[in-house]
Protein backbone atom coordinates (compact mmCIF):
# COMPACT_ATOMS: atom_id res chain seq x y z
CA UNK A 1 0.00 0.00 0.00
CA UNK A 2 1.38 3.39 -0.89
CA UNK A 3 0.67 6.30 1.38
CA UNK A 4 -0.83 9.37 -0.21
CA UNK A 5 1.85 12.04 -0.37
CA UNK A 6 0.74 15.30 1.16
CA UNK A 7 2.70 18.36 0.09
CA UNK A 8 5.14 19.23 2.87
CA UNK A 9 4.42 22.29 4.98
CA UNK A 10 7.03 24.87 4.00
CA UNK A 11 9.65 25.97 6.48
CA UNK A 12 11.55 29.21 6.74
CA UNK A 13 14.55 27.72 4.93
CA UNK A 14 12.34 26.93 1.91
CA UNK A 15 12.46 30.64 1.03
CA UNK A 16 16.10 31.12 0.10
CA UNK A 17 15.84 34.55 -1.56
CA UNK A 18 18.40 37.00 -0.21
CA UNK A 19 15.65 39.60 -0.05
CA UNK A 20 13.97 37.99 2.98
CA UNK A 21 16.35 39.78 5.33
CA UNK A 22 16.03 41.98 8.44
CA UNK A 23 18.07 44.74 6.74
CA UNK A 24 15.32 45.04 4.12
CA UNK A 25 12.45 44.59 6.59
CA UNK A 26 13.84 47.20 9.00
CA UNK A 27 14.20 49.86 6.29
CA UNK A 28 10.81 49.35 4.68
CA UNK A 29 9.31 48.89 8.15
CA UNK A 30 10.73 52.18 9.41
CA UNK A 31 9.02 54.12 6.60
CA UNK A 32 5.85 52.13 7.08
CA UNK A 33 5.86 52.92 10.80
CA UNK A 34 6.34 56.64 10.12
CA UNK A 35 3.41 56.66 7.66
CA UNK A 36 1.16 54.79 10.11
CA UNK A 37 1.99 57.26 12.90
CA UNK A 38 1.24 60.23 10.60
CA UNK A 39 -2.08 58.64 9.61
CA UNK A 40 -2.89 57.98 13.28
CA UNK A 41 -2.07 61.51 14.47
CA UNK A 42 -3.99 63.21 11.66
CA UNK A 43 -6.84 60.72 12.11
CA UNK A 44 -7.10 61.74 15.78
CA UNK A 45 -7.31 65.39 14.72
CA UNK A 46 -10.11 64.52 12.30
CA UNK A 47 -11.93 62.58 15.01
CA UNK A 48 -11.66 65.53 17.41
CA UNK A 49 -12.78 67.95 14.70
CA UNK A 50 -15.96 65.92 14.23
CA UNK A 51 -16.92 65.94 17.91
CA UNK A 52 -19.95 68.20 18.38
CA UNK A 53 -18.18 70.08 21.18
CA UNK A 54 -14.78 70.17 19.44
CA UNK A 55 -12.30 72.53 21.11
CA UNK A 56 -10.07 72.71 18.03
CA UNK A 57 -9.41 76.31 16.91
CA UNK A 58 -10.97 77.85 13.80
CA UNK A 59 -7.52 78.75 12.46
CA UNK A 60 -5.45 78.21 10.44
CA UNK A 61 -8.06 78.32 7.69
CA UNK A 62 -6.30 75.49 5.82
CA UNK A 63 -5.67 73.35 8.93
CA UNK A 64 -8.13 70.54 8.28
CA UNK A 65 -7.35 70.59 4.57
CA UNK A 66 -3.71 69.86 5.41
CA UNK A 67 -4.24 67.27 8.15
CA UNK A 68 -6.90 65.27 6.33
CA UNK A 69 -4.97 65.43 3.05
CA UNK A 70 -1.95 64.09 4.96
CA UNK A 71 -4.10 61.41 6.59
CA UNK A 72 -5.23 59.94 3.28
CA UNK A 73 -1.83 60.43 1.59
CA UNK A 74 0.02 58.70 4.44
CA UNK A 75 -2.44 55.81 4.39
CA UNK A 76 -2.07 55.50 0.62
CA UNK A 77 1.73 55.53 0.95
CA UNK A 78 1.42 52.61 3.39
CA UNK A 79 -0.07 50.26 0.78
CA UNK A 80 3.10 49.43 -1.22
CA UNK A 81 5.25 49.60 1.93
CA UNK A 82 3.01 47.16 3.82
CA UNK A 83 2.87 44.72 0.90
CA UNK A 84 6.66 44.71 0.44
CA UNK A 85 7.26 44.51 4.20
CA UNK A 86 4.94 41.54 4.63
CA UNK A 87 6.45 39.78 1.63
CA UNK A 88 9.94 40.28 3.05
CA UNK A 89 9.09 38.69 6.40
CA UNK A 90 6.69 36.08 4.98
CA UNK A 91 9.04 33.08 5.57
CA UNK A 92 8.81 33.82 9.30
CA UNK A 93 5.15 32.84 9.03
CA UNK A 94 6.34 29.22 8.65
CA UNK A 95 8.69 29.19 11.65
CA UNK A 96 7.99 26.12 13.77
CA UNK A 97 7.06 26.91 17.36
CA UNK A 98 9.63 25.81 19.95
CA UNK A 99 8.98 22.85 22.25
CA UNK A 100 6.73 23.56 25.25
CA UNK A 101 8.72 25.87 27.49
CA UNK A 102 8.94 29.48 28.52
CA UNK A 103 10.08 30.23 24.96
CA UNK A 104 6.86 28.75 23.58
CA UNK A 105 4.83 31.19 25.64
CA UNK A 106 6.86 34.15 24.39
CA UNK A 107 6.65 32.77 20.87
CA UNK A 108 2.86 32.52 21.01
CA UNK A 109 2.60 36.01 22.53
CA UNK A 110 4.75 37.53 19.81
CA UNK A 111 2.95 35.70 17.00
CA UNK A 112 -0.37 36.88 18.41
CA UNK A 113 0.77 40.51 18.52
CA UNK A 114 2.06 40.28 14.93
CA UNK A 115 -1.19 38.64 13.82
CA UNK A 116 -3.23 41.43 15.39
CA UNK A 117 -0.94 44.04 13.81
CA UNK A 118 -1.17 42.54 10.32
CA UNK A 119 -4.95 42.03 10.45
CA UNK A 120 -5.57 45.53 11.78
CA UNK A 121 -3.12 47.17 9.35
CA UNK A 122 -4.66 45.50 6.28
CA UNK A 123 -8.13 46.37 7.63
CA UNK A 124 -7.28 50.06 8.02
CA UNK A 125 -5.81 50.40 4.55
CA UNK A 126 -8.58 48.41 2.83
CA UNK A 127 -11.46 50.21 4.56
CA UNK A 128 -9.76 53.58 4.15
CA UNK A 129 -9.20 53.10 0.41
CA UNK A 130 -12.82 51.98 -0.08
CA UNK A 131 -14.20 54.85 2.01
CA UNK A 132 -12.27 57.41 -0.05
CA UNK A 133 -14.31 56.28 -3.08
CA UNK A 134 -17.55 56.31 -0.98
CA UNK A 135 -17.80 52.53 -1.39
CA UNK A 136 -19.07 50.78 1.74
CA UNK A 137 -19.19 47.00 1.18
CA UNK A 138 -19.80 46.31 4.89
CA UNK A 139 -22.48 46.85 7.52
CA UNK A 140 -20.44 48.47 10.32
CA UNK A 141 -20.07 52.22 10.74
CA UNK A 142 -16.90 53.22 8.91
CA UNK A 143 -16.04 56.12 11.17
CA UNK A 144 -16.27 54.42 14.57
CA UNK A 145 -14.75 51.14 13.37
CA UNK A 146 -11.83 52.78 11.53
CA UNK A 147 -11.25 54.84 14.68
CA UNK A 148 -11.29 51.82 17.03
CA UNK A 149 -9.04 49.68 14.81
CA UNK A 150 -6.61 52.62 14.52
CA UNK A 151 -5.90 52.26 18.26
CA UNK A 152 -5.42 48.52 17.78
CA UNK A 153 -2.92 49.09 14.93
CA UNK A 154 -0.91 51.70 16.81
CA UNK A 155 -0.89 49.66 20.03
CA UNK A 156 0.20 46.49 18.20
CA UNK A 157 2.79 48.53 16.28
CA UNK A 158 4.29 49.88 19.52
CA UNK A 159 4.44 46.31 20.90
CA UNK A 160 6.09 45.16 17.65
CA UNK A 161 8.70 47.95 17.89
CA UNK A 162 9.39 47.01 21.53
CA UNK A 163 9.90 43.35 20.59
CA UNK A 164 12.02 44.03 17.51
CA UNK A 165 14.09 46.97 18.76
CA UNK A 166 17.43 45.05 19.02
CA UNK A 167 16.91 43.46 15.57
CA UNK A 168 16.00 46.82 14.04
CA UNK A 169 19.00 48.56 15.63
CA UNK A 170 21.39 45.95 14.31
CA UNK A 171 19.76 45.87 10.87
CA UNK A 172 19.87 49.64 10.45
CA UNK A 173 23.45 49.94 11.73
CA UNK A 174 24.84 48.08 8.68
CA UNK A 175 24.41 49.02 5.01
CA UNK A 176 21.50 47.14 3.43
CA UNK A 177 23.83 45.20 1.09
CA UNK A 178 26.40 44.16 3.69
CA UNK A 179 27.15 40.40 3.39
CA UNK A 180 24.56 40.15 0.60
CA UNK A 181 24.96 36.92 -1.38
CA UNK A 182 25.61 37.62 -5.08
CA UNK A 183 22.80 36.98 -7.53
CA UNK A 184 21.14 38.08 -10.76
CA UNK A 185 17.70 39.06 -9.49
CA UNK A 186 16.59 42.15 -7.59
CA UNK A 187 19.09 43.21 -4.94
CA UNK A 188 18.16 44.22 -1.41
CA UNK A 189 18.85 47.83 -2.26
CA UNK A 190 16.76 47.39 -5.40
CA UNK A 191 13.80 46.09 -3.41
CA UNK A 192 13.95 48.89 -0.84
CA UNK A 193 14.15 51.45 -3.67
CA UNK A 194 11.27 49.85 -5.55
CA UNK A 195 9.13 49.99 -2.39
CA UNK A 196 9.99 53.67 -1.94
CA UNK A 197 9.25 54.49 -5.58
CA UNK A 198 5.96 52.56 -5.44
CA UNK A 199 4.94 54.40 -2.28
CA UNK A 200 5.78 57.81 -3.74
CA UNK A 201 3.97 56.88 -6.95
CA UNK A 202 0.87 55.79 -5.02
CA UNK A 203 0.73 59.23 -3.38
CA UNK A 204 1.43 61.20 -6.59
CA UNK A 205 -1.22 59.23 -8.48
CA UNK A 206 -3.95 60.03 -5.93
CA UNK A 207 -3.09 63.29 -4.18
CA UNK A 208 -4.40 65.53 -7.01
CA UNK A 209 -7.77 65.49 -5.28
CA UNK A 210 -6.32 67.87 -2.72
CA UNK A 211 -3.23 69.34 -4.46
CA UNK A 212 -4.68 71.09 -7.54
CA UNK A 213 -1.43 71.38 -9.54
CA UNK A 214 -1.04 67.58 -9.45
CA UNK A 215 -4.52 66.94 -10.88
CA UNK A 216 -3.21 65.99 -14.32
CA UNK A 217 -0.72 63.50 -12.85
CA UNK A 218 -3.13 61.92 -10.39
CA UNK A 219 -4.82 59.44 -12.71
CA UNK A 220 -6.17 57.45 -9.73
CA UNK A 221 -7.55 60.46 -7.84
CA UNK A 222 -11.18 59.90 -6.82
CA UNK A 223 -12.03 63.49 -7.78
CA UNK A 224 -10.89 65.29 -10.90
CA UNK A 225 -11.72 68.58 -9.17
CA UNK A 226 -14.52 69.34 -11.63
CA UNK A 227 -18.04 70.03 -10.50
CA UNK A 228 -20.70 72.70 -10.50
CA UNK A 229 -18.96 76.09 -10.03
CA UNK A 230 -15.60 74.27 -10.26
CA UNK A 231 -16.08 72.49 -6.97
CA UNK A 232 -16.77 68.77 -6.40
CA UNK A 233 -19.89 67.71 -4.48
CA UNK A 234 -20.18 65.11 -1.75
CA UNK A 235 -23.93 64.82 -1.43
CA UNK A 236 -26.18 66.05 -4.21
CA UNK A 237 -29.46 67.86 -3.60
CA UNK A 238 -31.28 64.87 -5.10
CA UNK A 239 -29.55 62.40 -2.78
CA UNK A 240 -30.41 64.63 0.18
CA UNK A 241 -34.04 64.87 -1.02
CA UNK A 242 -34.13 68.67 -0.91
CA UNK A 243 -34.64 69.54 -4.60
CA UNK A 244 -38.21 70.74 -3.99
CA UNK A 245 -37.79 72.43 -0.59
CA UNK A 246 -34.57 74.23 -1.56
CA UNK A 247 -36.21 75.90 -4.58
CA UNK A 248 -39.57 76.58 -2.88
CA UNK A 249 -40.31 80.36 -2.77
CA UNK A 250 -41.69 79.73 0.73
CA UNK A 251 -38.12 79.04 1.95
CA UNK A 252 -37.29 80.87 5.16
CA UNK A 253 -34.21 80.86 7.36
CA UNK A 254 -35.16 80.80 11.03
CA UNK A 255 -32.70 82.34 13.47
CA UNK A 256 -33.58 81.53 17.07
CA UNK A 257 -32.12 82.58 20.41
CA UNK A 258 -34.14 81.92 23.58
CA UNK A 259 -37.45 83.74 23.00
CA UNK A 260 -36.04 85.85 20.13
CA UNK A 261 -36.60 84.61 16.62
CA UNK A 262 -36.40 85.84 13.04
CA UNK A 263 -37.62 84.43 9.79
CA UNK A 264 -35.66 85.60 6.73
CA UNK A 265 -36.09 85.03 3.00
CA UNK A 266 -33.08 84.64 0.71
CA UNK A 267 -33.79 88.18 -0.52
CA UNK A 268 -33.63 89.44 3.10
CA UNK A 269 -30.25 87.73 3.48
CA UNK A 270 -28.96 89.23 0.22
CA UNK A 271 -30.03 92.67 1.44
CA UNK A 272 -27.76 92.38 4.49
CA UNK A 273 -24.05 93.40 4.35
CA UNK A 274 -22.22 90.79 2.27
CA UNK A 275 -18.81 89.38 3.20
CA UNK A 276 -16.41 87.52 0.89
CA UNK A 277 -14.23 84.68 2.14
CA UNK A 278 -11.82 82.35 0.33
CA UNK A 279 -12.20 79.09 2.21
CA UNK A 280 -11.51 75.47 1.34
CA UNK A 281 -14.02 72.67 1.41
CA UNK A 282 -11.96 69.88 2.97
CA UNK A 283 -13.74 66.57 3.02
CA UNK A 284 -13.12 63.68 5.42
CA UNK A 285 -12.54 61.54 2.31
CA UNK A 286 -9.35 63.52 1.77
CA UNK A 287 -10.24 65.68 -1.21
CA UNK A 288 -10.33 69.42 -0.84
CA UNK A 289 -10.82 72.48 -3.02
CA UNK A 290 -10.73 76.23 -2.62
CA UNK A 291 -13.92 78.25 -3.01
CA UNK A 292 -14.55 81.99 -3.15
CA UNK A 293 -17.69 82.34 -1.07
CA UNK A 294 -19.90 85.33 -0.42
CA UNK A 295 -22.73 85.74 2.03
CA UNK A 296 -23.74 86.99 5.44
CA UNK A 297 -21.30 86.75 8.31
CA UNK A 298 -22.81 84.20 10.71
CA UNK A 299 -22.03 86.43 13.67
CA UNK A 300 -24.08 89.28 12.11
CA UNK A 301 -27.11 86.97 12.04
CA UNK A 302 -26.57 85.97 15.66
CA UNK A 303 -26.36 89.67 16.59
CA UNK A 304 -29.82 90.21 15.08
CA UNK A 305 -31.37 87.97 17.75
CA UNK A 306 -29.11 89.35 20.49
CA UNK A 307 -27.07 86.19 21.03
CA UNK A 308 -23.96 86.90 23.13
CA UNK A 309 -20.49 86.05 21.78
CA UNK A 310 -19.23 82.68 22.91
CA UNK A 311 -22.48 80.92 22.00
CA UNK A 312 -22.56 77.63 20.13
CA UNK A 313 -25.14 77.19 17.36
CA UNK A 314 -27.13 74.23 16.08
CA UNK A 315 -27.29 74.44 12.28
CA UNK A 316 -30.16 72.50 10.70
CA UNK A 317 -30.64 71.60 7.07
CA UNK A 318 -33.72 71.18 4.89
CA UNK A 319 -32.48 67.61 4.60
CA UNK A 320 -34.87 65.30 6.47
CA UNK A 321 -32.59 62.27 6.92
CA UNK A 322 -28.92 61.49 7.36
CA UNK A 323 -26.35 61.85 10.10
CA UNK A 324 -25.40 65.40 9.14
CA UNK A 325 -28.84 66.99 8.72
CA UNK A 326 -28.08 69.04 11.83
CA UNK A 327 -24.63 69.97 13.09
CA UNK A 328 -23.33 71.62 16.22
CA UNK A 329 -21.14 74.66 15.57
CA UNK A 330 -18.89 75.40 18.56
CA UNK A 331 -18.56 79.03 19.68
CA UNK A 332 -15.03 79.58 18.34
CA UNK A 333 -16.36 78.90 14.81
CA UNK A 334 -19.61 80.82 15.27
CA UNK A 335 -17.63 83.89 16.38
CA UNK A 336 -15.00 83.68 13.61
CA UNK A 337 -15.23 86.59 11.15
CA UNK A 338 -14.73 84.20 8.23
CA UNK A 339 -17.66 81.95 9.13
CA UNK A 340 -20.41 82.70 6.64
CA UNK A 341 -23.89 81.73 5.81
CA UNK A 342 -22.87 81.58 2.16
CA UNK A 343 -25.29 82.61 -0.60
CA UNK A 344 -22.86 82.73 -3.52
CA UNK A 345 -19.84 80.87 -4.86
CA UNK A 346 -17.37 82.10 -7.46
CA UNK A 347 -19.40 85.26 -8.10
CA UNK A 348 -22.64 83.38 -8.84
CA UNK A 349 -25.60 82.29 -6.75
CA UNK A 350 -24.80 79.04 -4.94
CA UNK A 351 -25.70 76.01 -7.07
CA UNK A 352 -28.28 73.72 -5.55
CA UNK A 353 -25.74 70.90 -5.12
CA UNK A 354 -23.55 73.30 -3.12
CA UNK A 355 -26.39 74.18 -0.78
CA UNK A 356 -28.71 76.78 -2.39
CA UNK A 357 -30.38 78.80 -0.96
CA UNK A 358 -27.82 79.11 1.86
CA UNK A 359 -25.06 77.03 3.39
CA UNK A 360 -22.61 77.19 6.25
CA UNK A 361 -18.94 77.66 5.44
CA UNK A 362 -16.43 77.98 8.28
CA UNK A 363 -12.63 77.87 8.37
CA UNK A 364 -10.73 74.74 9.50
CA UNK A 365 -13.81 72.47 9.57
CA UNK A 366 -14.44 69.01 8.08
CA UNK A 367 -16.60 69.27 4.96
CA UNK A 368 -19.37 67.05 6.34
CA UNK A 369 -20.00 69.68 9.02
CA UNK A 370 -20.34 72.54 6.51
CA UNK A 371 -24.11 72.15 6.50
CA UNK A 372 -25.87 72.78 3.17
CA UNK A 373 -29.47 73.95 2.52
CA UNK A 374 -29.53 75.62 5.96
CA UNK A 375 -33.06 76.20 7.27
CA UNK A 376 -32.49 77.03 10.93
CA UNK A 377 -29.83 78.51 13.20
CA UNK A 378 -30.56 77.91 16.85
CA UNK A 379 -28.28 79.52 19.39
CA UNK A 380 -27.56 77.27 22.35
CA UNK A 381 -28.35 79.00 25.61
CA UNK B 1 15.31 46.20 28.40
CA UNK B 2 13.28 48.36 30.78
CA UNK B 3 12.46 50.79 27.98
CA UNK B 4 11.29 47.89 25.84
CA UNK B 5 9.09 46.50 28.60
CA UNK B 6 7.53 49.91 29.20
CA UNK B 7 7.00 50.37 25.46
CA UNK B 8 5.43 46.92 25.22
CA UNK B 9 3.08 47.65 28.14
CA UNK B 10 2.09 50.97 26.57
CA UNK B 11 1.36 49.20 23.27
CA UNK B 12 -0.80 46.56 24.97
CA UNK B 13 -2.76 49.29 26.78
CA UNK B 14 -3.36 51.28 23.59
CA UNK B 15 -4.42 48.20 21.60
CA UNK B 16 -6.71 47.11 24.45
CA UNK B 17 -8.39 50.51 24.36
CA UNK B 18 -9.01 49.96 20.63
CA UNK B 19 -10.45 46.53 21.36
CA UNK B 20 -12.73 48.01 24.02
CA UNK B 21 -13.92 50.64 21.52
CA UNK B 22 -14.69 47.85 19.04
CA UNK B 23 -16.73 45.97 21.63
CA UNK B 24 -19.11 48.96 21.86
CA UNK B 25 -20.47 47.97 18.44
CA UNK B 26 -23.61 45.90 17.89
CA UNK B 27 -23.02 42.16 17.61
CA UNK B 28 -23.83 42.01 13.87
CA UNK B 29 -21.42 44.87 13.12
CA UNK B 30 -18.80 43.22 15.29
CA UNK B 31 -19.14 39.98 13.32
CA UNK B 32 -18.79 41.91 10.06
CA UNK B 33 -15.70 43.68 11.43
CA UNK B 34 -14.19 40.33 12.46
CA UNK B 35 -14.87 38.92 8.98
CA UNK B 36 -13.06 41.88 7.41
CA UNK B 37 -10.17 41.68 9.87
CA UNK B 38 -9.65 37.95 9.24
CA UNK B 39 -10.50 38.16 5.53
CA UNK B 40 -7.68 40.60 4.82
CA UNK B 41 -5.09 38.33 6.42
CA UNK B 42 -6.41 35.19 4.71
CA UNK B 43 -6.49 36.88 1.28
CA UNK B 44 -3.00 38.26 1.79
CA UNK B 45 -1.27 35.24 3.31
CA UNK B 46 -2.92 32.46 1.35
CA UNK B 47 -3.71 34.06 -2.00
CA UNK B 48 -1.63 37.17 -2.66
CA UNK B 49 1.73 36.02 -1.31
CA UNK B 50 1.63 32.53 -2.93
CA UNK B 51 0.74 34.21 -6.25
CA UNK B 52 3.67 36.61 -5.82
CA UNK B 53 6.01 33.73 -5.01
CA UNK B 54 4.84 31.84 -8.12
CA UNK B 55 5.36 34.95 -10.21
CA UNK B 56 8.89 35.29 -8.79
CA UNK B 57 9.59 31.67 -9.66
CA UNK B 58 8.30 32.22 -13.20
CA UNK B 59 10.58 35.27 -13.58
CA UNK B 60 13.62 33.23 -12.57
CA UNK B 61 12.70 30.42 -14.98
CA UNK B 62 11.67 32.50 -17.98
CA UNK B 63 13.82 35.64 -17.98
CA UNK B 64 17.49 35.90 -18.85
CA UNK B 65 19.55 36.90 -15.81
CA UNK B 66 20.24 40.48 -16.94
CA UNK B 67 16.53 41.32 -17.22
CA UNK B 68 15.36 39.92 -13.88
CA UNK B 69 16.19 42.81 -11.55
CA UNK B 70 14.65 45.66 -13.62
CA UNK B 71 11.55 43.58 -14.43
CA UNK B 72 11.09 42.56 -10.79
CA UNK B 73 11.45 46.18 -9.67
CA UNK B 74 8.89 47.29 -12.24
CA UNK B 75 6.46 44.59 -11.12
CA UNK B 76 6.82 45.61 -7.46
CA UNK B 77 5.82 49.16 -8.38
CA UNK B 78 3.05 48.31 -10.84
CA UNK B 79 1.63 45.46 -8.72
CA UNK B 80 1.39 47.37 -5.46
CA UNK B 81 0.08 50.55 -7.10
CA UNK B 82 -2.54 48.51 -8.96
CA UNK B 83 -3.75 46.92 -5.71
CA UNK B 84 -3.96 50.39 -4.18
CA UNK B 85 -6.10 51.50 -7.15
CA UNK B 86 -8.58 48.57 -7.01
CA UNK B 87 -11.44 50.68 -5.51
CA UNK B 88 -11.18 53.39 -8.19
CA UNK B 89 -10.65 50.84 -11.00
CA UNK B 90 -13.71 48.91 -9.84
CA UNK B 91 -15.70 52.11 -9.44
CA UNK B 92 -18.16 50.54 -6.98
CA UNK B 93 -18.55 53.83 -5.13
CA UNK B 94 -19.85 55.65 -8.22
CA UNK B 95 -23.09 57.49 -7.67
CA UNK B 96 -25.60 58.25 -10.43
CA UNK B 97 -26.74 61.55 -8.89
CA UNK B 98 -23.20 62.81 -8.22
CA UNK B 99 -21.01 62.93 -11.35
CA UNK B 100 -18.19 64.68 -9.44
CA UNK B 101 -17.03 61.44 -7.81
CA UNK B 102 -14.96 58.80 -9.63
CA UNK B 103 -15.07 61.08 -12.67
CA UNK B 104 -11.90 59.99 -14.42
CA UNK B 105 -11.18 57.27 -16.95
CA UNK B 106 -9.31 55.02 -14.54
CA UNK B 107 -8.60 52.07 -16.90
CA UNK B 108 -6.86 54.47 -19.31
CA UNK B 109 -5.00 55.92 -16.31
CA UNK B 110 -3.84 52.42 -15.41
CA UNK B 111 -2.61 51.82 -18.97
CA UNK B 112 -0.60 55.06 -18.77
CA UNK B 113 0.93 54.00 -15.43
CA UNK B 114 1.73 50.54 -16.84
CA UNK B 115 3.23 52.10 -19.97
CA UNK B 116 5.44 54.50 -18.03
CA UNK B 117 6.59 51.67 -15.73
CA UNK B 118 7.47 49.50 -18.75
CA UNK B 119 9.32 52.38 -20.35
CA UNK B 120 11.42 52.93 -17.22
CA UNK B 121 12.17 49.19 -17.03
CA UNK B 122 13.26 49.07 -20.70
CA UNK B 123 15.42 52.19 -20.33
CA UNK B 124 17.06 50.67 -17.23
CA UNK B 125 17.81 47.45 -19.11
CA UNK B 126 19.30 49.33 -22.08
CA UNK B 127 21.41 51.58 -19.82
CA UNK B 128 22.72 48.59 -17.88
CA UNK B 129 23.58 46.71 -21.07
CA UNK B 130 25.37 49.80 -22.40
CA UNK B 131 27.24 50.17 -19.13
CA UNK B 132 28.40 46.56 -19.25
CA UNK B 133 29.79 46.59 -22.79
CA UNK B 134 30.95 50.18 -22.69
CA UNK B 135 34.74 49.94 -22.70
CA UNK B 136 37.24 50.08 -19.85
CA UNK B 137 35.20 52.46 -17.65
CA UNK B 138 32.24 50.08 -17.56
CA UNK B 139 31.26 48.66 -14.19
CA UNK B 140 30.65 44.95 -14.22
CA UNK B 141 27.87 43.62 -12.04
Amino acid sequence: MTALKTPPIPEQRDFPSRLHHPRVAARVGAWLGICFFIAFATGLISHLAQQPDSWLPSRPVWGYRLTQGLHVAAGTACVPLLLVKLWTVYPRFWIRPPRPSRELLLHVAERTSVGVLVAAAIFQLATGLANVTTWYPWSFSFRSTHFAVAWVVIGALVVHIAVKLPVVREALAAPVDQDEPPGDGLSRRGLVRSAGIASAAAVLLTVGGTVPWLRKVSVFSVRSGNGPQDLPVNKSARAAGVTATATDPAYRLDVVYADQSLSLTRADLLAMPQTAAGLPIACVEGWSAHGDWSGVRLRDLLDLVGAPRGSAVTVSSLQQHGAFRATHLPAQFADDDLTLLALGLGGEALSIDHGYPARLIAPNRPGVLQTKWVSRLEVQA
Amino acid sequence: MRTRLLLGALGVAVATYGGWLLLQEDLSDLVDTAVWLAGGVVLHDFVLVPLTLLLGLALVRLLPANLRAPVAGGLVVLGTVTLMAVPVLGGWGANADNPTILDRNYPVGWLVVAGVTMLVVVVTIVLRAGGRSGGPGARGR
